[in-house]
């Protein structure tokens, strides 16, 4: 079984998608590597996102909602229903492997990436 | 010509095709066989990294690991009413004799030794001191406790070799002993999923339970590696390679602690005084492979802990090569051996170096 010569529109068609796949990678991939972070509620994971947007997560816990605030390259727990806030003096976490545990209300924000320096924290 | 090659490779699609589509399979083939998994344990968060499992036999493993160490927080569980822990204090303070399991046997064991080992600054039978300053409790509040009961149970001295078994019964000679495991149990977990997992033959995992880590083989073809906390600030001072049964823990006043007129009580008292220690950031101690690695990792770095101002002789008592002490002041000072081991984030932070 034999195909038929390819003509100028199969070309056309061919360098778009070749294009648009490299414009994709590009701009994608990219992103990826400028970082994520991953949020935890208990024992699952609440969400991994994008560190590269302005954006506010409720976060339920057993004690209630941790506010968690992403900021462009940054992230932070801007407010948390435990005693202690811990969590929340830590302040913004920018680098990859930076974590923050809200203890009682099993909430956690760790920051992932390429070129993470180590495999877990030692507290 | 080469256009020719190419219009030959479009007339033979089913190959070309072919190629297109595995491309992508290319890229899964990099990602690497690692199986994390996060859970609240003993009041704390446990992460178990498994290395080069299937993602169904790494769930199985870490599952089976869990349930182990839910079991041993139900069990040694301090202020739950219930506990077997808790069933054990109630007899010592009445007097009376209980039966003990063999496990729970072998750790009273185990604990009296490392107590006696630490002169008695490693003490778990200090339940009433912890207790009074309130930090039996996931959520604890700054208290004020009053002094003459802080007295009363430094007086009352507690030890942990009160304690008589006698054919799987155990009962105290002194009624002040109340257990508290804390962080012993933990570093005990630590070895039991040690042992679990090699037994288990696993290519390689770290086990991490509130801050204390064990090291499980390699991960593939490099050591497991971990950060330090820096007790004052958001990510590591500091990064170590940890071989294969090595273990690693910290005794912190960043962890567990209140804040009362300015000043910082943790939730590390020293028996002796029956106050909260004082004048150390953080001690982090690095355990070589053996039965006890977590353990140690937990109870070794205590005393050090306590009693800062002779670290390096309490890490000699203790049998610590491996050890760093941040002060008060934010001052690092570490044994040889430890500033061998580390990577500091900071090329720069000086550092006192002790043989």
């Amino acid at each position: 079984m034999s195909f038929p010569k390819p003509l100028a529109g199969d070309w056309l068609v061919l360098i778009i998608a070749t294009v648009i796949v490299a414009a994709l990678f590009a701009t994608l991939w990219h992103n990826e590597q400028a970082g994520k972070v991953r949020i935890r509620a208990g024992d699952a994971v609440f969400a991994t996102l994008s560190l590269a947007q302005k954006r506010i997560l409720d976060v339920p816990g057993p004690l209630g909602i941790s506010r968690v605030e992403i900021d462009q390259g940054r992230v932070r727990v801007a407010s948390d229903p435990g005693r202690h806030q811990y969590c929340v003096k830590q302040g913004w976490l920018t680098r990859v492997g930076e974590v923050a545990m809200c203890l009682p209300n099993q909430v956690s924000v760790e920051l992932l990436g390429e070129g993470k320096a180590y495999d877990s924290l030692n507290y | 010509m080469r256009l020719k090659t190419f219009e030959r490779l479009l007339h033979r699609p089913p190959g070309f095709l072919l190629l297109l589509f595995l491309l992508p399979l290319l890229a899964s083939c990099g990602r690497e066989p690692v199986y994390e998994s996060q859970s609240y344990v003993f009041g704390t968060l446990v992460d178990i990294t498994i290395y080069g499992e299937s993602e169904e036999r790494a769930r199985e493993l870490s599952g089976h690991v869990l349930q182990q160490f839910q079991r041993l927080h139900e069990q040694l569980h301090a202020w739950q009413s219930g506990s077997k822990l808790d069933n054990l204090n109630q007899a010592f303070a009445a007097g009376k004799s209980t039966s003990v399991s063999p496990e729970l046997a072998g750790m009273l064991a185990d604990a009296t030794r490392l107590s006696e080992q630490s002169g008695g600054l490693f003490n778990p039978a200090i339940g009433h001191l912890i207790q009074v300053w309130g930090f039996q409790s996931d959520e604890f509040k700054p208290v004020e406790p009053d002094p003459e009961e802080v007295e009363k149970w430094v007086a009352a001295n507690p030890q942990m070799r009160d304690i008589v078994i006698v054919d799987g019964y155990a009962q105290s000679r002194n009624p002040a002993v109340r257990l508290d495991f804390g962080g012993y149990a933990k570093g005990w977990a630590l070895d039991y999923a040690a042992r679990y997992l090699h037994e288990q033959r696993v290519a390689g995992a770290l086990v991490n339970i509130g801050g204390n880590i064990i090291a499980i083989g390699t991960r593939g073809d490099r050591p497991w590696r971990v950060g330090i906390q820096h007790p004052r600030g958001a990510g590591a001072i500091a990064s170590v390679d940890l071989p294969d049964g090595w273990a690693i823990g910290t005794s912190g006043d960043y962890q567990r602690y209140f804040e009362r007129d300015g000043r910082r009580y943790c939730h590390i008292i020293d028996p002796r005084t029956g106050q909260p220690a004082q004048g150390a950031q953080a001690v982090s101690i690095l355990v070589p492979a053996g039965a006890r690695a977590g353990t140690l990792s937990d109870t070794a770095s205590k005393p050090i802990f306590i009693d800062h101002e002779h670290w390096r002789e309490e890490a000699r008592e203790m049998g610590m090569e491996h050890v760093m002490f941040i002060d008060a002041h934010g001052t690092i000072h570490l044994t040889a051996a430890m500033r061998q081991r580390l990577k500091f984030t900071d090329e720069h932070t000086p550092l006192d170096v002790v043989p």
